[in-house]
């Protein structure tokens, strides 16, 4: 289904790249430290990889992911800010680990849910939102790293419907349990307001209040980040009424 | 993973599907205790304005299975899918977005494997116009149940008048949505039996049409794209259109006047200033043999005062699904006649299926009906709701 709100911007609606910096600075620092921590996960992924191949595959993922943060922090550059990451902050952490401990099982599958399914369902959705009200170079970046995370799912979509083709039950249970850990935490990070405390990523104050002054909101980046992950679990043959429950159950 | 998830995860693999029911929420309110009975009863009801923020964002999907039953025996298996469009975005304005979700919940049918799917209220707009708009499919038929739709209104509107000891054949009808689907079936049904009819619709020639038609059959019949012009004059009137505002009608409606609220959503409130008038919300029906949903959205997805009653269009699916008859029953525009009426009240009394007991939204309309919690023959205000948050959502 395509986007439900027009977020298509005119030069009117849209402020000047360099007015708003600041906006910028904090959505790239979250974008780099999401890309960041990919490339951390792939890295480490391909630790328990026992094919050659798929440890290239890991490899090469990580260092794309790694291209995505240099390519956020240049466009940061353009528009005279610094763009830092910091994976050590309390969602992004959480993240990570909960992606470490499917590692320390060994569980290739667990880590393609985690990554594939539920982090890029995070970025592809919010990435293409950012493209398509971002001016210039900024926003064709955003898309244009949108298009190749999507790129990543398609890849790691096979493998796992295969997975699942082996065992629904099972495999269902295992989407279901990282959902829990995983959702709940991003559906923490993309709270319309920030209740618990800084994210530690922004650089001063939160900047969801300031979306709108850049033609965002965090609800929408919310909505659609949702409506990817349910679709992109649709691809993996879940049963559609059971992904509702799941998703209308995570804390808002 | 909680019980009522791990079940219906397991449900969806094990059965089978005959029917597939799609449909979207009336309002805010009835939204919200769909996603309160997602979320379950241990976890805080999501907040008004996060429910309008998030409901956009979900595709069309399927929320329960339905289990139904029948009073010869039968059984069916079917799903209720929602095409999650949002209450307020139901005008004209969204509607290429509204068939896009539309478009997509039918796909979760055939995906399912649904050998039948009725699609409800915005919904039959797929396979009414004069093009289709169903995605590819193969072995699933559809629906759009307005044939019972029908025989629910006209049925409920002899019974009105039996009720209130009013001849129908003495009687002036006014159809509001006359070219409508629903509208020129009930033209068809009730011309013949009443005193004249008024046709009010906004197409012109397709009221010349219509009017014609009966007028073939010895029918007297006037037409008006301006409602206004006669609805004074009409006695019995039929509300098959969704109007900006009830008062458009009921602000000059007749004294005494019966009248059918056949729209969806129903909005049609009888007000202090026009005592006298009879509102009943018409086209539903009650199923006899038996009802479940899984989760329970008893009295969430079916929010009327009695139990397992179910809108017409929804219900002719099911009673396909129980008679094995997978055929799309209603289709296209204007072609609903009596005897395919006829056929379709047979096909669902076959299997228990029958005109619900009237109500509006004062509650019954019959005197001396009890609402099955006990709450009184009328109520003073509003009917009864499902469970969920009491916020101010309309």
């Amino acid at each position: 289904m395509e986007p439900l709100i027009d977020v298509n911007c005119s030069a009117m609606e849209c402020t000047s790249l360099l007015a708003s910096a600041p906006i910028w600075q904090d959505i790239l620092a979250q974008a780099m430290t999401g890309e960041v921590l990919a490339a951390m996960n792939y890295a480490s992924l391909s630790e328990i990889c026992d094919d050659p191949a798929e440890v290239a595959d890991a490899l090469e993922h990580a260092e794309g992911e790694l291209g995505h943060a240099a390519s956020f922090a240049a466009e940061g550059r353009k528009i005279g800010v610094d763009v830092a990451n910091n994976v050590d902050a309390k969602h992004w952490k959480r993240l990570r680990e909960a992606f470490l401990r499917c590692i320390a099982e060994r569980d290739f599958i667990g880590c393609l849910i985690v990554q594939e399914i539920m982090l890029e369902s995070f970025a592809v959705a919010s990435y293409s939102r950012v493209g398509k009200v971002a001016r210039g170079s900024l926003g064709e970046t955003f898309a244009r790293i949108a298009a190749e995370e999507e790129d990543h799912v398609d890849h790691a979509m096979s493998i796992l419907r295969t997975e699942r083709a082996l065992d629904p039950q099972r495999f269902d249970d295992k989407v279901y349990r990282l959902h829990l850990d995983v959702m709940t935490t991003l559906a923490q990070m993309l709270a319309k307001e920030c209740r618990d405390g800084h994210c530690e990523v922004c650089h001063a104050s939160c900047v969801k209040p300031a979306l709108f002054d850049v033609s965002l909101s965090a609800a929408e980046l919310r909505g659609a980040s949702l409506q990817q992950y349910l679709k992109t679990l649709d691809m993996l043959g879940i049963p559609g009424e059971v992904t509702l429950t799941w998703v209308t159950q995570l804390p808002v | 993973m909680g019980d009522s998830v791990a079940g219906v995860a397991t449900r969806a693999r094990t059965s089978e599907v005959d029917f597939a029911l799609i449909g979207h929420q009336e309002s805010w309110r009835a939204a919200a205790d769909v996603l309160a009975v997602l979320r379950g009863p241990e976890r805080t009801p999501l907040p008004d304005d996060e429910i309008k923020d998030i409901l956009p964002w979900i595709p069309p999907r399927a929320v329960c299975h339905v289990d139904i039953g029948s009073i010869v025996g039968a059984k069916a298996r079917g799903l209720y899918i929602d095409s999650f469009i949002p209450p307020d975005r139901l005008e004209a304005a969204y509607v290429h977005e509204n068939i896009a979700r539309v478009r997509g919940a039918a796909a979760c049918a055939i995906k399912a494997g649904a050998k039948i799917v009725s699609l409800g209220g915005f919904s039959s707009i797929l396979i009414e116009g004069n093009f289709d708009q169903l995605p590819e499919r193969h072995d699933t038929v559809f629906t759009t149940g307005n044939t019972l739709t029908v025989a629910f209104i006209v049925q409920g509107i002899k019974k009105i008048c039996a009720l209130e000891g009013r001849n129908l054949r003495r009687s002036t009808l006014l159809i509001v949505g006359a070219t409508g689907d629903v509208g020129s079936g009930c033209a068809r049904c009730l011309a013949p039996i009443v005193s004249s009819v008024l046709l009010s619709a906004r197409n012109v020639e397709r009221l010349r049409r219509l009017a014609a038609e009966l007028q073939a059959d010895g029918v007297r019949v006037e037409i008006a794209a301006d409602l206004q012009r006669f609805s004074a004059e009409a006695d019995v009137v039929i509300c098959a259109a969704s109007l900006a505002s009830s008062s458009l009608l009921l602000g000059r409606i007749a004294p005494h006047a019966l009248v059918c609220d056949a729209g969806y959503p129903k909005n049609l409130s009888p007000r202090a200033e026009m005592l006298g008038v009879t509102v009943f919300f018409g086209g539903l029906g009650q199923i006899t043999g038996g009802m479940k949903f899984a989760p329970d959205f008893r009295g969430v997805l079916n929010r009327h005062p009695f139990p397992d009653v179910v809108h017409g269009c929804l219900l002719e699916g099911m009673a396909l699904a129980l008679d094995g008859r997978f055929e799309p029953f209603s289709r296209g525009r204007g072609s609903i006649t009596q005897e395919r009426v006829e056929d379709m009240e047979t096909i669902a009394a076959r299997h228990g299926i029958y005109l619900a007991p009237l109500y509006n939204a004062d509650g019954p309309v019959e005197d001396g009906l009890l609402l099955p919690d006990g709450m009184g023959v009328r109520m003073s205000a509003g009917i009864p709701r499902g469970s969920g948050p009491a916020a101010p959502l309309s």
